[in-house]
Order: structure tokens, then sequence, then C-alpha cells
């Protein structure tokens, strides 16, 4: 298999391969990321006063941000019910 | 002490309906995980950095693993822990959730030591479960022998814990807002960091509680070379905690 080939074959399977050696780590890391950021999607649509921001921001932050989004709407966003 | 045992039923019951542990559970799990994919990735990592450069890179072992999970747990999990339990007392001193209770005869000294059972507890919890998980993925992916004293190395980070808590409840109380509180943590920390240079200290300096777990885990110190640490680290707990007491007796509730 000359150099080129083996580039291309490596780039079509980079990800895959990533996948299929780590999945043990990865399986578990993504079933806790989702968790987590579900939990926090749930509590900014159950409660419709925030610290800072609105709802669209809180949203974007916790869906795109992973573990930091959800830990910063816990502890920045989320307003203290009286 | 009845009343302790009652304030501490409520402020685990805070912990869960605030999803407080939920949380932390999740981030300290999450950490425990990554410690060990970090090790494995890392050579790889590497590689892929520098392109075609050939360089002979180690492969990884149980001492990576393990040093991740320790810059893990003080560069990321104390300060996650310190953002998540920031406004532990200064939120209910704000929203006057403590006057229902102390008038109706709860001692002062009980809201502290409730707070600091349940946060200790939490805090066993996070960075337990998370070097529960590094232990498994290392010792399945990097079956070596060369992390022998992996519980000895533990028990100073779970010292260090109960220190740093009291050092929050402290500021928490001392702050009149919640980031009053971290800020005052933060500043603690830096100065125990600080002080390290100092040489004749640093045998008792708590911060050596969580910079010289790698040395215990190889065996290259013994547990026992911890012991002032880990004597000034307690007493100097309890002594902010008393301080804490204190502090709320006179606080304006």
């Amino acid at each position: 298999m000359t150099c080129a080939n083996f580039e291309e074959l490596d780039n079509m399977n980079a990800n895959w391969e990533v996948f299929t050696t780590y999945w043990p780590f990865l399986v578990p890391l993504i079933i806790l990321e989702l968790g987590l950021m579900l939990a926090a999607v749930i509590q900014v649509l159950r409660h419709p006063h925030y610290r800072i921001g609105n709802r669209a921001f809180w949203l974007v932050i916790v869906i795109f941000i992973q573990i930091i989004g959800p830990i910063a709407y816990f502890v920045f966003g989320r307003e203290d019910q009286q | 002490m009845t009343a302790a045992v009652i304030f501490t039923k409520k402020e685990w019951l805070e912990s869960w309906r605030t999803h407080r542990f939920l949380i932390l559970t999740v981030v300290f799990l999450i950490f425990g995980i990554l410690s060990p994919l970090m090790a494995k990735l890392l050579p790889a990592l590497l590689k892929g950095g520098l392109g075609g450069v050939k360089i002979a890179v180690p492969t990884p072992t149980s001492l990576d693993s393990w040093t991740q999970y320790y810059k893990n747990m003080t560069q990321m999990g104390i300060y996650v822990f310190a953002l998540m339990l920031g406004g532990y007392v200064s939120q209910e001193i704000q929203q006057g959730t403590l006057v229902n209770l102390v008038t109706k005869g709860l001692p002062r000294w009980s809201v502290i030591i409730g707070k600091a059972f349940v946060g200790l507890l939490l805090w066993f919890w996070c960075v337990g479960s998370a070097f529960v998980m590094t232990w498994a993925y290392t010792a399945y992916y990097f079956p070596d022998t060369r992390s022998p004293h992996v519980v000895l190395a533990f028990v100073p980070l779970v010292i260090f814990g109960f220190f740093f808590l009291s050092v929050l409840v402290l500021g928490s109380i001392l702050a009149s807002n919640n980031y009053g509180g971290l800020l005052f943590t933060v500043v603690v920390v830096a100065l125990l960091y600080m002080a390290r240079m100092v040489k004749g200290w640093q045998h008792f300096n708590p911060i050596s509680l969580i910079s010289d777990n790698m040395k215990i885990l190889v065996g290259a110190d013994a547990l026992t070379k911890l012991w002032p640490a880990m004597v000034t680290a307690v007493v100097l707990a309890l002594g902010l905690f008393w301080a804490a007491i204190k502090v709320l007796d006179q606080k304006k509730l």
C-alpha cells in the first residue's frame, strides 16, 4: 500500500477506529454528559426566571458547551427559589 | 445533638433537591473516566500534533493515569466543588431561611455542624467515585506494578477536602454574597501554594496533601511523611469551623 492510499484509508477509518478502540471510555462519558445536559435543559425549561440571561441564551450554553455549560447554568443562571 | 442531626437531614435533602449532589456526582465521574482516557490518548495526541516528526513517545503506564487523576482533582475538581458550594451559608443568610429555624430554637452551631458533615460526605463521595472509576479503568488498561500504593495516596486528598471545606464554610459566612466565599477560598489556597516556597514549612503545609500524592503512590515517600501536614490540616480545619460558629453567633440573620 502506498503512502497516499494509506493516508486516505486512515482518514476514512480514523473516527470509527477511535470509537472502536476507546468505546469503553466514550460510551459512559457520552451518557454522563447527555444526562447532565438533559438535567440542565429540563431545569431551564421549567424555571422561567434566571439570575442573568434568558431562556434561549441558557439553552444554547447548556446544549452546546459540554460539562461547563450545565455547571455554569446551575451555578450562575439558576434563580433561587424563594 | 438532635438539632445537629435534624439540620444535617435538612442539608442533605437540600443537596438532593437543588441537584447539587447529582451534578457533582456526574462531573466527578466524568473526571474519573477522563483521567485514564487522557493518559491513553496523550501519546496519540502528541504524535498527531507533531505531524510527520518522529519522536519516541513512551507508552503510557498506570502512573500517567494517576497523574491525570490528581491533576483533575486538584486543579479542576476542588474548584467545581467550591463553585457548587459557593453560597453554602451566605445564601441561607441572604434569603433569611435560617431565621425560622433559629427562632424556633435550633442552636446556631448545629447549622455549621450539619453543613460540615454533609459537605464532607459530598467531598468523600465525589473524589471517591472518581477514584473508583480511575482505579477500575487503570487496572484494566494499564495492568502494571508501577503504582503500588493506590489507596494510601488517596488518603491525603480526602483530608485536604476537610480543610478545604472549612475554608469554604468560613468564607461563605464572612462574605455577604455567594462569590465572596469563593474568592476567600481561592485566596487561601493561593497563599498556601506560595507558602510552599518557604523551606521549613513544607511539611506542615496542607497543600502537600494534594501535591505529594504521586510520591506516595509510587512508594518514594511514606504516608507518615505527611503526618505533620495532615495534623495541621485537621487542626486548622477544626479551628476554622470553630471560628465559623463564632462568626455565625454574632451574625444578624
